[in-house]
């Protein structure tokens, strides 16, 4: 199967080629999530099933999906959303598509094809992750835990707005 | 997990509880005051308790860790730089426009990170430090969020310190590919080749995060905009716990894998500290801006630790250990110094903020002097053993080349912290007196620190000997 993993490394490597050089942040998130697809296929084919089941939840399931939404958040007004529909042009879509499509036929082929070779490869199931993960290596995940309240008091310091009460006398002074 | 593993990790869970207690603080709404307080008691426990716990070590953690006496050297040390660096935080965030609150959680949990990067025998527990130590770094250097300059250093090391850490992980995962494992002591065991080609490429790779964070040559580019942008208190921050903590995982790795038995890591080695003391040094002799020059001086000092590492006898470890004692006190005082003669709108960098301060203020410009001193390495202060220390663990090994290289950029070394010294001489400059709004009781404390670290500087460079024994008796527990 070593001709879908090297179908699907050019399609991460084009993909996020595309992600970094796009303008628009929505149209960097579309080739992002193909890029993440593409990934998982990756694993897929190195026979992984479970971590690439994992990518997909985890980045292009909830990570994307909060991109999206502050994004979304950003744009409210009447305009921007006419310019949106200007940006949505097919050659904005049509990228992400055929390099999906390109992975969807990889992952048919994968699926239908009855297993030719034995692969040397051992199944690991997601009880053996949860065990070792809570397990012996639980103090890394509590220490992941702090990694996290990290970037975000981080984050929330940074991005704060500061409201300014003063009266109008005296905001000449600042 | 049994009671003596978790007893071993409880200076450790201290430190993790004190960010916590800190936010709940910040939840009920206490000042800047009460949250200083408690921070300092907090890390005061923490040191308690690492003394508490010391006749337990060693004690290993499988997989991820091993409380020994080296890792609990280094933590103390860390923890000694926080007390310092939390003290100097009050004056400075008082007159300033942020809100300082949150500052402490992310200080105490860049603390929580450099200590764990000191007791990890994996590269998981590696990797995890070091992104606690660098994502708190990324909001700490940008922490005063409308100065231009804060946000300039933040965005760059963001980029450069998240760019290091791909190189770290594909570092990882090339070693990983040869070995089979990320135990620092299974990978020693597995490589049984003598030029693992591998294993060196790997290594190489992970140098550039390690060197980045140390501020190698050529990793340094960082230093100098970062150490000028961040608030004095996080320069000194960086200065210290974050290079503590990333030198202890890499004496640690190099024990465990032995490497001074591969001559091409050794020649890297020696080539970067090289180069480090050689680029330091000459880009420190025009500088005007003090911080930036204290930068420079770091990637010097650096260069200066990579001699007593390479050897990777005891007595390069203890030399190297008792180095980065003497120069993180030195490090504080005079960032101590910065901070007190800093004022709301500014850091006190330019040179000539400083000409005749030891007319107007006698105490903060002898501290100042003490410490360049001790970083010249003149005889009488730490730096002058410490430097010595080193020498001779280099010695041992007959690794002359950097030895000679030491010699000579010390000297040159000597002229730019001369220069500051004899700047602090001059006939004064007549300048406004600042006017003091804060609680006496933290300028008393601020100076009283000072003056001890001062006093300990001294103490170092004349009676070295309970110190080197103490180190001695804290690396046989492993």
């Amino acid at each position: 199967m070593s001709l879908l993993f090297y179908i699907s490394s050019i399609v991460a490597i084009l993909a996020t080629i595309m992600v970094i050089t796009r303008h628009q942040p929505i149209h960097a998130l579309l080739y992002l999530v193909v890029s993440f697809m593409a990934i998982s296929m990756i694993f897929l084919s190195l026979g992984a099933p479970f971590s690439a089941v994992l990518e997909v939840i985890v980045y292009a399931g909830a990570i994307i999906v909060l991109f999206i939404f502050v994004v979304m958040m950003l744009n409210l007004d009447k305009e921007t959303a006419l310019q949106e529909k200007k940006w949505l042009q097919p050659k904005v879509w049509i990228g992400p598509s055929i390099l999906a499509l390109v992975l969807l036929i990889e992952m048919i082929l994968l699926l239908l094809e009855p297993p030719s070779e034995k692969m040397l490869v051992t199944v690991v199931t997601p009880r053996q992750v949860a065990l070792s993960l809570y397990g012996e290596y639980i103090i890394a995940v509590e220490l992941g835990g702090f990694l996290l309240m990290t970037g975000i008091v981080g984050a929330a310091h940074i991005g704060k707005h500061t409201k300014r009460n003063l009266h109008r006398f005296l905001q000449n002074n600042h | 997990m049994n009671e003596l593993q978790l007893l071993a990790l409880l200076p450790f869970i201290v430190l993790a509880t004190a960010s916590i207690v800190v936010i709940l603080l910040i939840a009920f709404r206490q000042s800047h005051t009460v949250i200083q307080v408690v921070g300092f008691l907090m890390m005061c426990m923490v040191v308690f308790a690492t003394w508490y716990v010391k006749d337990t070590l060693p004690q290993a953690i499988p997989p991820l860790f091993v409380v020994d006496g080296q890792g609990a050297l280094f933590t103390g040390m860390i923890i000694f730089s926080v007390l310092a660096i939390g003290l100097f935080s009050y004056i400075y965030f008082e007159d300033r426009e942020e809100n300082p609150k949150e500052y402490y959680i992310l200080l105490f949990l860049g603390t929580l990170g450099a200590a764990i990067l000191t007791i990890s025998q994996h590269f998981i527990s590696l990797f995890i430090g070091l992104e606690l130590l660098s994502v708190s770094l990324y909001a700490l250097i940008a922490y005063l969020r409308n100065r231009n300059n804060a946000v300039e250093a933040g965005m760059k090391y963001l980029v450069l310190a998240a760019l290091t850490s791909a190189f770290l992980l594909f570092g990882m995962a090339l070693i990983y590919m040869e070995t089979g494992n990320m135990e620092f002591a299974v990978i020693a065991k597995k490589i049984t080749t003598t030029s693992p080609t591998l294993f060196i490429m790997g290594l190489g790779i992970m140098l550039v995060a390690i060197g980045f964070k140390l501020a190698l040559v050529p990793f340094h580019l960082w230093a100098a905009d970062v150490y000028q942008g961040a608030p004095s208190p996080v320069t000194a921050f960086i200065g210290t716990v974050s290079k503590i903590g990333v030198f202890a995982v890499l004496l640690r790795f190099a024990q465990t894998i032995q490497l001074q038995h591969y001559p091409l890591a050794i020649s890297i080695f020696s080539a970067i500290a090289i180069a480090s003391m050689i680029t330091g040094n000459v880009l420190a002799l025009r500088q005007q801006k003090l911080k930036r020059l204290l930068a420079y001086s770091s990637i010097a000092h650096f260069g200066y630790l990579l001699v007593a590492f390479m050897p990777g006898n005891s007595a390069g470890t203890e030399a190297a250990i008792f180095y980065l004692l003497a120069y993180s006190i030195t490090l504080l005082s005079a960032f101590g110094v910065i901070i007190l003669l800093s004022t709301g709108q500014g850091d006190a960098e330019d040179l000539s903020l400083y000409q005749g301060l030891i007319w107007k203020r006698p105490v903060v410009a002898t501290v100042l002097s003490v410490a360049l001193f001790s970083l010249a390495g003149i005889p009488l202060t730490a730096g002058f053993l410490a430097k010595f220390f080193v020498l001779a663990a280099g010695v041992q090994q007959h690794m002359w080349l950097p030895l000679i290289v030491l010699v000579v950029t010390s000297v040159i070394g000597l002229y730019y912290y001369l220069r500051i010294i004899s700047t602090m001489f001059a006939a004064p400059l007549p300048t406004l007196a600042s006017p003091k709004t804060l609680h006496p009781f933290f300028y008393i404390s601020t100076y009283a620190a000072l003056i001890i670290m001062t006093g300990l500087l001294t103490w170092l460079g004349v009676f070295p000997g309970i110190i080197l024994q103490g180190i001695k008796t804290f690396l046989l527990l492993h």
